[in-house]
């Protein structure tokens, strides 16, 4: 990164981009005058929160916008020539050719009745222009290099054929396969697990070095950033508000928005808790003309001239660039406002407080049909022999990644599934907090009747009294009464998370089943829910369980953290504890493939991320269910299960070779 | 205190309540709709205030006026036995609203009731009804309604009956496939964690979000019914003359159709505007009705 780059070095160069969605109820403008540059071999990650036009952007440098979106103007200079001037015929030649892109949902950007090969092998032979047996091994190549066993069968697969992380793996072999010179990846490991997204990442980082192609990385997370990225651009409103170096930006932070950004990350190293700055207020609406800065109302250092006229981005340092009109963004503002969290009591007294959660040898098999009757059916064990006890106003925080069954026992511990055996006594209630906020609530009921609704099926109170708690409980979630009598509809993510708290406190219950409440909501907002639900824990000593694949939330915000492998607990503890110090391999690469928002961490890690994917729960291995992916697996592994045991005096663990 | 209040944010996704006031509104500001009014409106009025207009009556007929063309004094003219054609006309649209009406909230009761069932509840109730259903889907809805009517005998009554007959497995199909997916969602859930009866589910969470499709599909099976009407009484199995039916009108009609080209073209124009219009007025409660349609 050192050397010097003389200035006919740029790839990309990108001058006052404009995208408009015309739509029927307005111009939504996506992109409003956004310019910049990518050298030869550099990678740059744009970050920004959903809406704020960073996938607008993105698709926009090669023309691939779906009906309403249009480039309104701007130059798109690959190499001199302007993408935006080109007949769709030239730009055919370009796309996947010279620029090769890498969507989102590996679901849905493979087509599902081609065989890869199919998918693969034609535009490696019309761009390259070579015959096909040399494009085949070509594509088998590439497969074989993005990490996919047995490429030469695996060409012939179909995508349903394999896992979301093989197929993000193909897109990737495709977006190369011709040797681009820039490679656009639009949130490429968003709907991967922690695991597999770190192994992803680690694998366009190895291969754009090798090819020397620039790349352009969309994401929201400012972890991934960290890790992978040269340069970064903020996104705000349609605008880059921040462009620089990574380790500028990270360290050295000059717009208000990218402060704020990162002071919501809840921090890695935490010898003592302190509440998360949160951004106020919403992104503004982009049909509406926006006078001035666009964060100027959710900005603490806003004053009159933001209010008048939109900061231009000017240079901060070499190469970095924000547009604010304070040279230092909040500057000393930005540390203000974070107070103390008071410290859980050790473990000693916490003892005396009972246990309001027991969980027994819990088991859940889904036994499919089987297709020979004389068959024993094949049983899927979702849940295979857990044990935990949440005493009251403790939070759990339960990690693993998608399918090892953590929103198995929070469904069985809301009674909603039946459990196959084992026991589960609750002290009081349970009630939850659901994942999606767009889907959680009745649409044709007013926030109102939804937060009432438990009080109304249990016959609690007359219809005032009730409706005396209904403000009560907007009160306590930081929501207004006036929304009372809307729908949900009318609110935004956030807000519908609020609501869904006021419900879940509606009847008093002893412990809260949160499932994933964080992972639909952009950065900034999740702050705010994270804070709230921090805030409750310690008015209403409710006791939480936290289920989510975000392990640095899970770890700041419980005390007590419980892994789980493919629907077993590997390790149970204090939650600074297991995070500092884990135990278990498995929690180990778990930590060590968090993404943690600081460049100069990240450059110092070493751990290789985990290989390989999840076995299938249909069958799984005999001895220890990590086995087949431990570093530290032996045969005695393989052939001996491993129960949760002591590890210290605060933590269990699931290892042979744990101490 | 730690919280903060937030400010009331714009008006960001617009989900459409049908129940409200607000619904209304958008309904009649829907182009469809207002055409489907456009051409409704007026044959309804006609139609609902008939004895009151200066028409002879339905069945009365002028032996000084037989087979007349349209004029002043017989705006459709007159057929072969002097009865005016339009208050005929009127009179069997009369029935073939009536028809339709009666055939839709029929079918949507029945459908929305076991649908709701099947859905809910699945396992045997939902295999054994949906068995049923497929075997009354593979026949044709006409040929359907035809037999039927053939075995309960001609008149109203059986009309109705043979034409729900055959829509309602459509409304069971349609209803079960709207409450399966609404089964798995997650405010359903959250009401079973505070131990909501079934009916409670049923009637609060999911019947109130199958209505919006289902009056969707009601106006499509009330077109297609004043259509299997007037073909049932075209081929002498609906309604009976004298009683006057746009179907045995038309069929009157035809044998003159040289001579007096008014006994059928005039009501047949008649059911063409009706059933367009059902049609445009379905088209616009589905366009306001689904979000994804507005442009």
């Amino acid at each position: 990164m050192n050397e010097l780059r003389p200035i006919r070095n740029t790839l990309l160069d990108v001058r006052d981009l404009h995208t408009h969605f015309l739509t029927d109820t307005g111009t939504v403008k996506a992109v409003n005058g956004v310019s910049f540059e990518i050298n030869r071999g550099e990678r740059v990650a744009i970050v920004g929160e959903s809406g704020s036009g960073k996938s607008a952007m993105a698709m926009s440098l090669l023309r691939l916008l779906a009906y309403p979106g249009k480039i309104v103007s701007g130059e798109i200079n690959l190499e001199g020539r302007d993408l935006n001037r080109m007949s769709e015929r030239q730009l055919n030649g370009i796309r996947g050719r010279e620029v090769g892109t890498i969507f989102q949902d590996p679901m849905s950007s493979l087509d599902p009745v081609m065989k890869i090969s199919h998918q693969m092998i034609p535009p490696i032979m019309r761009h390259l222009g070579i015959p096909e047996d040399h494009a085949r091994a070509q594509a088998i190549g590439w497969l074989d290099r993005v990490g996919i066993p047995d490429a030469v069968r695996r060409i012939e697969a179909y995508p349903f054929e394999m896992s979301g992380g093989m197929r993000q793996r193909v897109m990737i072999a495709m977006a190369l396969s011709c040797k681009p010179r820039l490679v656009i990846a639009d949130e490429p490991t968003t709907a991967l697990d922690v695991t597999i997204q770190a192994q992803i990442v680690e694998l366009l980082k190895e291969l754009t070095a090798e090819t020397g192609a620039a790349m352009i990385f969309i994401t929201h997370d400012l972890g991934l950033v960290a890790r992978f990225a040269h340069k970064v651009g903020v996104m705000y409103a349609g605008k880059l508000v921040e462009f620089g170096p990574v380790r500028d930006i990270f360290a050295n932070p000059r717009h208000p928005y990218t402060q704020s950004l990162l002071d919501t990350i809840p921090p890695v190293d935490q010898p003592e808790r302190r509440r998360l700055a949160q951004i106020p207020g919403f992104p503004p609406d982009m049909k509406l003309a926006i006078v001035g800065c666009a964060f100027k109302e959710r900005c603490a250092g806003a004053h009159r001239q933001c209010f008048e006229a939109a900061p231009e981005p000017t240079p901060r340092g070499p190469g970095h660039a924000a547009a604010c009109w304070l040279p230092e963004g909040l500057g000393s503002g930005r540390q203000v406002e974070r107070a103390l969290i008071p410290p859980i009591e050790p473990a000693g007294e916490a003892g005396e407080d009972r246990v309001v959660v027991e969980i027994n040898d819990l088991h859940k098999h889904f036994t499919g049909r089987s297709t020979l009757p004389w068959r024993k059916p094949s049983a899927v064990r979702a849940v295979n022999g857990i044990s935990l006890r949440i005493r009251k106003g403790e939070t759990l925080g339960i990690v693993g990644e998608s399918g090892c069954g953590k929103s198995t026992v929070a469904r069985l511990l809301l009674g909603l599934d039946p459990a196959t055996s084992g026991d589960i006594f609750i002290d009081g209630m349970a009630q939850m907090v659901f994942q999606d906020p767009s889907s959680s609530f009745n649409p044709k009921m007013t926030l109102s009747n939804i937060i009432q609704e438990p009080l109304v099926v249990t016959g609690w109170g007359t219809r005032t009294e009730r409706e005396a708690r209904v403000r009560e409980l907007l009160g306590q979630v930081g929501l207004d009464e006036s929304y009372m009598h809307r729908y949900p509809s009318q609110l935004s993510g956030g807000q519908r998370q609020r609501v869904a708290i006021a419900r879940a406190l509606a009847l008093k219950p002893s412990v809260v089943v949160a499932d994933e409440p964080t992972s639909a909501l952009d950065v900034s907002v999740r702050a705010q829910i994270i804070n709230l639900l921090v805030d409750l824990k310690q008015q209403l000593r409710v006791s939480f369980v936290f289920i989510s694949h975000d392990l640095l939330t899970v770890s700041y915000i419980s005390d007590k953290i419980a892994v789980m492998y493919l629907g077993e607990v590997v390790e149970y503890g204090p939650a600074d504890e297991v995070f500092r110090n884990p135990a278990h391999p498995y929690t180990q690469a778990l930590i060590s493939a968090v993404p943690i928002p600081d460049p100069v961490a990240e450059e110092a890690r070493t751990a290789k991320p985990l290989s390989g994917e999840l076995p299938s729960p249909l069958n799984l291995p005999a001895g220890c269910s990590f086995a087949s992916r431990c570093p530290k697996a032996t045969d005695y592994c393989r052939s001996h299960k491993m129960v949760l045991k002591p590890y210290s005096k605060t933590r269990e663990t699931a290892c042979h070779y744990a101490s | 205190m730690a919280h903060l209040s937030i400010p009331l944010p714009a008006r960001r996704s617009i989900h459409f309540d049908v129940s409200g006031f607000n619904g209304l509104i958008r309904l009649l500001t829907n182009r469809r709709v207002q055409l489907a009014l456009l051409i409704l409106g007026p044959i309804l009025f006609l139609t609902i205030f008939r004895p009151y207009l200066p028409l002879p009556g339905p069945l009365e007929t002028n032996l000084r006026a037989m087979t007349k063309p349209p004029s002043f004094e017989h705006l459709f003219g007159t057929d072969r036995m002097g009865r005016d054609l339009l208050s005929r006309t009127l009179a069997g649209v009369q029935i073939s609203m009536f028809v339709g009406f009666a055939v839709a909230l029929l079918s949507l009761t029945v459908g929305l009731v076991m649908g709701t069932l099947a859905g809910f509840f699945g396992g045997v109730i939902d295999r054994v009804m949906m068995t049923i259903t497929d075997i009354f889907l593979a026949f044709p809805s006409l040929l359907l309604a035809i037999g039927l009517v053939s075995v309960m005998g001609t008149g109203m009554l059986p009309v109705v009956l043979a034409i729900s007959l055959s829509d309602v497995p459509r409304f069971i199909r349609l209803q079960r496939s709207l409450v399966l997916t609404l089964r798995s969602r997650a405010y359903i859930d959250a009401a079973r964690t505070v131990k909501a009866s079934q009916l409670w589910l049923m009637s609060r969470h999911i019947v109130p979000n199958t209505i919006a499709p289902l009056l969707v599909a009601a106006s499509i099976a009330a077109a297609n019914a004043i259509l299997v009407e007037a073909g049932l009484s075209f081929l002498g199995l609906g309604i009976m003359p004298p009683a006057p039916s746009l179907g045995n009108l038309i069929r009157d009609g035809q044998t003159y159709l040289e001579q007096a080209w008014w006994i059928s073209t005039l009501p047949g124009t008649v059911i063409l505007l009706i059933a367009i219009s059902l049609h445009f007025l379905s088209d616009g409660i589905r366009q306001v009705l689904d979000p994804r349609s507005r442009k």
